[in-house]
């Protein structure tokens, strides 16, 4: 190898993109000339101070500058606006949102429809001193739409207090984890089921005291469902994970 | 880079492109000390870097909607602030009606048997001799870190000429070094 050969490979030589071969032959030259060990150090030491340059600090106003421009443009302003208007609609969906408000109106809906149940209950209960044969002088077909307009009626609360629950379920800040929501969801399945049941059988038999029940049966352990539901949500957001465990409890029970 | 830095370099320039200042202010801090030296050897003084510095951040906030996330954000902050700096270097010389290339065909072999020693005053006056490109070069591979493979990126070279012009640009710097310092150089050194 001569000095030419080697100034040719020295760029490969510090890059280590040599095989060892070649690496060995400029070695080689390398130790029987001075210019060539010397051409070579002198890469490796232009590269090694390059490295250890110092890095220098720019002017502290700089960033002040850009700043002060950057609120200036049309573009800057018009994303600041946007992103402002997003975030106040996100605000406000999420006041919406919030599980809060959002289970106790669930809990005022619940309540509702315990308390239409109770109105129905006392509608299909004769008063104490009743005639019931006052009661057998209504025509059939007036009792069996007046059952199923307050049943109607019932189901429409019911309707209500499930959707309530269901944004509460599926608000993004929802405490409960999926394993139990799914408990859960199986258990309002076997529920409704039961009350889909109930209702085919009334509407088979409208003046069947025992379709009555069972359905009404169907409606209040729904509604003792939600609300536990709602106090688990209640335990789990206040970090009462013993009173949360009770309540959880008593839901896989359900 | 991994996918969970590139995800949170895709949200912070989400947060700019959504007009958060604070979001910017972090691109800002992360980059500004590299840019501005970048910026500093390439035009070779303090003042005009900061002006740099600040045309490189304005120009990458209104074309953060061209950053797709194909490199990171570091390589693409690289490749626009060199692109500011060159346009600069370009439209002074133009001005000035003056070759940018001083040292192009000084690349000398000339046999030296003692080894060079470098100081750093020395060092920056070779670099700010160099021509454009391999000064580029120089100053990513060299002085920033980046791989060549990088460099041509930024650059929009290829690798191999990225290599070249390194080689060269230290190939330069070692003449520049070798030759005995003017005057001026020895006693009125610019820092």
């Amino acid at each position: 190898m001569n000095c030419e050969t080697y100034r040719q490979s020295v760029q490969a030589l510090i890059e280590g993109d040599l095989d060892q071969e070649q690496q060995r032959a400029l070695e080689a030259h390398a130790a029987t000339c001075a210019a060539c060990r010397t051409l070579t150090a002198d890469l490796e030491t232009i590269r090694d101070a390059g490295h250890a340059l110092e890095r220098r600090t720019p002017s502290k106003d700089v960033w002040a500058r850009i700043q002060l421009q950057l609120t200036a443009e049309p573009s800057f302003q018009n994303a600041t606006a946007e992103r402002r208007t997003r975030d106040a609609e996100a605000a406000a969906r999420s006041a919406h949102w919030n599980w809060p408000v959002l289970a106790m109106a669930a809990s005022l809906l619940i309540a509702l429809v315990a308390g239409s149940l109770y109105v129905v209950n006392l509608s299909r209960t004769p008063a104490p001193g009743t005639n019931t044969a006052a009661r057998g002088n209504a025509t059939s077909g007036e009792l069996v739409q007046s059952i199923e307009s307050e049943l109607d009626q019932a189901a429409a609360h019911y309707e209500k207090a499930i959707a309530g629950l269901e944004q509460v379920a599926n608000a993004s800040d929802s405490p409960l984890d999926p394993e139990l929501m799914t408990t859960l969801k199986a258990n309002l399945g076997v529920i409704d089921q039961a009350i889909n049941d109930s209702r085919t059988a009334l509407k088979a038999q409208p003046t069947s005291q025992l379709a009555q029940e069972s359905l009404f049966e169907a409606f209040r352990r729904k509604v003792a469902l939600l609300q536990d539901t709602i106090a688990l949500m209640n335990e789990m957001r206040k970090g009462n994970q013993a009173g949360a465990a009770r309540v959880a409890e008593s839901l896989n029970k359900s | 880079m991994s996918d969970a830095g590139r995800a949170a370099e895709a949200e912070l320039v989400a947060r700019c492109r959504s007009g958060e200042l604070d979001a910017f202010e972090d691109i800002y801090r992360q980059y500004s000390t590299r840019l501005y030296n970048l910026a500093y050897r390439m035009v070779g003084n303090a003042a005009d870097a900061d002006d740099l510095l600040q045309e490189i951040f304005l120009t990458a906030y209104r074309k953060l909607d061209t950053f797709r996330g194909d490199s990171a954000l570091g390589t693409w902050l690289y490749r626009l602030g060199m692109n500011v700096c060159l346009d600069r270097l370009r439209s002074k010389a133009a001005r000035q009606d003056q070759a940018t290339d001083m040292l192009d065909d000084r690349i000398g072999h000339t046999a030296h048997e003692t080894r060079l020693s470098v100081n750093r005053l020395d060092l920056e006056r070779a670099i700010k001799a160099l021509p454009e490109g391999s000064r580029a070069a120089f100053l990513l591979h060299d002085v920033e870190g980046f791989d060549h493979h990088e460099v041509g990126r930024i650059l929009g070279i290829a690798e191999g000429t990225s290599k070249s012009q390194v080689h060269k640009a230290r190939l330069r710097i070692r003449e520049f070094l070798r030759q005995p310092a003017p005057e001026s150089a020895k006693h009125g050194a610019r820092t």
